[in-house]
């Protein structure tokens, strides 16, 4: 029996992220299917529902003030309450990427273009299954997990180069899609900043794990001259 | 019950001064402190925390020449009423003291007594173990009920006098600083104990450490002195709302070490 | 110096650090007060041996009557009834009455009467007697005087302090004189006196404590009172006493008014409430004393659980007080054990033969016998007086070894 109202609030807190990471996938896959079906309405929906996730955020965030000022957390648990600020924004600007792929639908129109749909539907599911694995890792502490799911990110990177090139073909074989396929672009930027953004919770869960703050860094991320 | 509020307080308090002779230490005071929650009283020294918390329960008649002005409630009553005898009070509305102060007699004694002496009719065996088992203290000395009481830690100690103010079956504990006198480790487990009573008893707590009426309690009420050196309450409120964004600068700075 | 590092650096920040000099008083400090403890031993030492010392020694006997005058061969093959024959004889029939009402002749033991006769009929006497230290360090120089002026007598080693001792009462003689009157008359008065200022000083002292308004003109001048009332020298309560039990209150402390037949209040009645009296203030302050002692904290407690005042003294300030009360009960006790002046005030008898019956009998006192034994000029009562010393001493010893084996086992079970 230690600090029992410390530790049952903090599980409130670890539930209400999951729940807010939950509704990020479901906006994202929502999002994706608008874009396959073109769907106008459904793509507004989404966009719409992102003030949901806000909240959430905004809720988190002062539930973990509360704590660190009515609790003195120290050590393992300031770092997870510090963790879960971090890990909340990381979540909601996830969130924000979906609402932006939302929005790239509604400006496509009815405009015929070629989505390269199947590219960008793996790009969408790879990144959602890192983001379930990582806020699993996160909750349960799992430090190895969290150590490995960074490197599937260069998949994601693979596809977001191979989507870059279709449509760089797409504007080049026909100038007057230029604009469209301009737009198709930052759906795959932002589901490629999907990745990066889960590797920033990996960090987070090895930062409660073991106290230290490193960068996961793949290969390929290097710049060489 | 009949009572001119709209709800059924624990306590409720109107305009209270309290004086020591001359001396005003605590002036206007109206508070209403919600049933079965915790409640803890935080300020700086002097500011008559503890003057307040002892007009509770009486404890303030012991001392020659304090006086008390206004009302204070408890189930509609004033308990300052002529009519009203403190020692039913004090039955009603138990104490705990900031230095742990258990009888010199056994653990078993300790508690039973207060029961004994207020004509308590059942097995006293079954009060003894209950209370203990409330105050956490069970599992540690249920080998020992004889024992001087004297012979626990620290933080045992308290924890029996805890059981003892159970014992008597009050509806309100006041702790006056229950953990000063306690390590980091006593302190913890007395603030886990304190939230599992309040499902059974309103608790009012006060304490120097505004840390803990931050852990401990649900609502805060924060005094301070005037420049006549009188204490007054300056905010009342939900504690997280009291801790994290307080609505006068004078709270601000005391819970943030500023000042006090 | 102490010192075989030198630890005194060669800075001295601008400070005289001046140890050599501090050292050396604390060094001076200590001695006088090792000496002090050592004159306050040397004192009670030689109190103690100056004591004993006359307790024991070398005395010199010789029968005033010549026995060859009574009986032919040793005394140790008469039997018993030519003993009593003996005694019957030669002594005078008052006398014989007297014994006989004491105890039957016929019924006494042989060795008895063997005394007796020696005593009585012979009139052996001790005719001179010696100190310890003398008898075992110069016995030669006591056996050449004894000889030149008694040479009659045998000399011996005799301790004077025998269970006849305690078994007789009075005597003009000093080898038969007891202190059994004494004895009883002390520990009766001390019953009395206990029993009468016990309660009334610790209930005193708690009206004063716990329910008496402090700090009000009336209840500091009570107080200082009482605190100076403890400095006042015994013999004003003797006049006290006398004035208030013996003469004021005669018919009750004489016993007349329950229909016993007293002489006057010179009672032992009379004599235990003075002492009551005189003890009184001694024992108020330190009950107050002890009842300010206890933790505050004890009585919150108590009130916090709903309890009462009286629930609140009974069961928590007096157990907790008790052991000091109990200390200053044995000040208060040995102080009454000791006392004299007002003894003599209120008319113990200095010489009695009859032990204190009831409250209303004479007595005396072992203090009024020793003052008594002192004032004689016979070397012999003087060796008594110092036994008698011994007998209060052990007394007083005794009484305070059972009032604190009680505290300590009252103070343990905390
Ligand atoms: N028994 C007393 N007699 C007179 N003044 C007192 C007494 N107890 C407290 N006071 C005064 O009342 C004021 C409030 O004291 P207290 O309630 O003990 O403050 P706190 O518990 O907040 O430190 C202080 O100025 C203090 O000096
Ligand atoms: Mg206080």
């Amino acid at each position: 029996m230690s600090r029992e109202n410390l530790m049952l609030q903090i599980h409130q807190i670890q539930d209400e992220m999951l729940v807010m990471g939950s509704l990020v996938e479901q906006a994202t896959m929502k999002s994706i299917e608008s874009l396959k079906k073109r769907d106008k309405k459904m793509a507004v929906e989404v966009y719409n529902a992102d003030r949901k996730i806000n909240e959430k955020r905004y809720a988190i965030e002062n539930s973990v003030l509360i704590l660190i000022a009515t609790q003195q957390p120290l050590a393992h648990d300031l770092r997870l309450l510090a963790a879960l600020l971090e890990v909340s924004a990381e979540i909601e600007r996830m969130g924000d990427y979906a609402k932006g792929i939302a929005k790239v639908v509604v400006n496509l129109g009815d405009f015929d273009i070629p989505v390269p749909i199947k590219e960008i539907d793996q790009m969408a599911t790879l990144a959602l299954s890192m983001l379930h694995r990582a806020l699993g890792a996160f909750i349960i502490e799992d430090g190895e997990t969290a150590k490995s799911i960074p490197a599937e990110d260069d998949k994601v990177d693979e596809m977001y180069n191979k989507v870059q090139r279709l449509l760089v073909n797409l504007m080049i074989e026909k100038p007057q899609n230029i604009d469209h396929a301009n737009l198709l672009m930052w759906v795959a930027h932002n589901l490629e900043r999907m990745g990066d953004r889960v590797s920033n919770i990996c960090e987070r869960t090895i930062f409660v794990t073991t106290g230290e703050l490193v960068e996961i860094e793949s290969k390929k991320k290097e710049i060489k001259l | 019950m009949t009572n001119q509020t709209d709800k059924q307080w624990a306590i409720e308090t109107q305009d209270l001064d309290i004086y020591y002779s001359d001396f005003r230490a605590v002036k206007n005071v109206s508070l209403k402190i919600e049933p079965k929650k915790i409640t803890s009283i935080i300020g700086p020294s002097g500011c008559g925390k503890s003057t307040v918390l002892r007009s509770f329960n009486r404890m303030n008649d012991f001392i020659p020449g304090s006086r008390v002005t206004g009302g204070i409630f408890f189930q509609g009553q004033n308990i300052y009423d002529p009519r009203i005898d403190p020692v039913q009070v004090r039955q009603r509305i138990g104490m705990v003291f900031q230095k742990p102060n258990p009888f010199p007699k056994s653990i078993y004694e300790n508690v039973a007594w207060g029961a004994r002496i207020n004509n308590y009719k059942e097995n006293l065996n079954d009060l003894v173990e209950e209370c203990l088992v409330k105050s956490a203290l069970w599992g540690e000395v249920k080998d020992l009920l004889q024992r001087p009481a004297l012979s626990l830690s620290g933080g045992q100690q308290q924890r029996l006098c805890i059981a003892r103010a159970l014992a008597v079956k009050p509806e309100i504990i006041l702790m006056d600083e229950p953990c000063s006198a306690l390590d980091p480790i006593a302190t913890l487990k007395i603030e886990d104990l304190m939230r599992e009573l309040s499902a059974q008893y309103t608790i009012i707590i006060v304490t120097h450490n505004m840390q803990q009426a931050g852990r401990a309690s649900d609502f805060t009420a924060y005094f301070t002195m005037d420049t006549d050196r009188a204490g007054s309450m300056i905010e009342y409120g939900v504690t997280s709302q009291v801790f994290t964004n307080p609505t006068h600068k004078s709270t601000e700075d005391y819970i943030s070490g500023r000042f006090g | 110096m102490k010192n075989p590092l030198n630890l005194v650096s060669t800075t001295t920040y601008g400070r005289d650090l001046n140890l050599e000099q501090r050292q050396k008083k604390a060094t001076i400090w200590k001695a006088l007060f090792r000496l002090s403890t050592l004159v306050g031993v040397v004192a009670l030492a030689i109190l103690i041996i100056s004591i004993v010392n006359q307790a024991f020694g070398l005395v010199a006997i010789e029968d005033t009557n010549d026995r060859n005058d009574f009986i032919s061969t040793s005394i140790k093959e008469v039997t018993k009834t030519e003993l009593i024959q003996l005694i019957e004889t030669n002594l005078s029939t008052n006398r014989v009455r007297t014994l006989d009402r004491e105890e039957p002749l016929v019924e006494r033991s042989r060795h008895d009467l063997m005394a007796l006769v020696e005593t009585e009929v012979f009139k052996q006497r001790i005719v001179d007697s010696y100190s310890l230290f003398g008898s075992i360090f110069t016995p030669n120089t006591f056996r050449d005087q004894v000889a030149k002026k008694h040479p009659e007598a045998i000399v011996e080693f005799k301790s004077w302090f025998t269970p006849q001792f305690l078994q007789e009462s009075m005597s003009k003689t000093p080898e038969l004189a007891g202190i059994r009157t004494a004895l009883f008359g002390s520990l009766f008065l001390i019953l009395i006196t206990i029993s009468v200022a016990f309660p009334l000083g610790v209930s005193a002292a708690i009206y004063l404590e716990e329910y008496a308004r402090q700090n009000t003109w009336l209840s500091r001048v009570i107080q200082t009172n009482i605190d100076n009332l403890a400095g006042v020298p015994s013999i004003i309560y003797g006049i006290l006493g006398l004035t208030i039990f013996v003469r004021a209150f005669e018919p009750i402390t004489s016993g007349r008014l329950f229909g016993y037949e007293g002489a006057n209040g010179r009672t032992i009645l009379a004599a235990g409430l003075t002492m009551a009296l005189l003890i009184l203030p001694i024992l108020i302050t330190n009950a107050q004393e002890a009842i300010r002692a206890v933790p505050n904290s004890l009585r919150q407690a108590s009130y916090g659980l709903g309890a009462t005042q009286w629930q609140t003294i009974w069961y928590h300030v007096l157990p907790y007080a008790l052991p000091g009360i109990l200390t200053g009960t044995i000040l208060a006790i040995s102080r009454a054990l000791g006392e004299t002046a007002p003894l003599i005030i209120v008319g113990a008898a200095t010489y009695i033969t009859k032990d204190p019956s009831g409250l209303f009998s004479n007595f005396t006192a072992i203090p009024i016998q020793i003052y008594n034994w002192t004032t004689r000029p016979q070397q012999e009562f003087r060796n008594i007086a110092a036994v008698a010393i011994l007998v209060l001493m052990f007394m007083l010893l005794s009484m305070n070894a059972v009032a604190i084996l009680w505290r300590n086992k009252i103070q343990n079970k905390r």
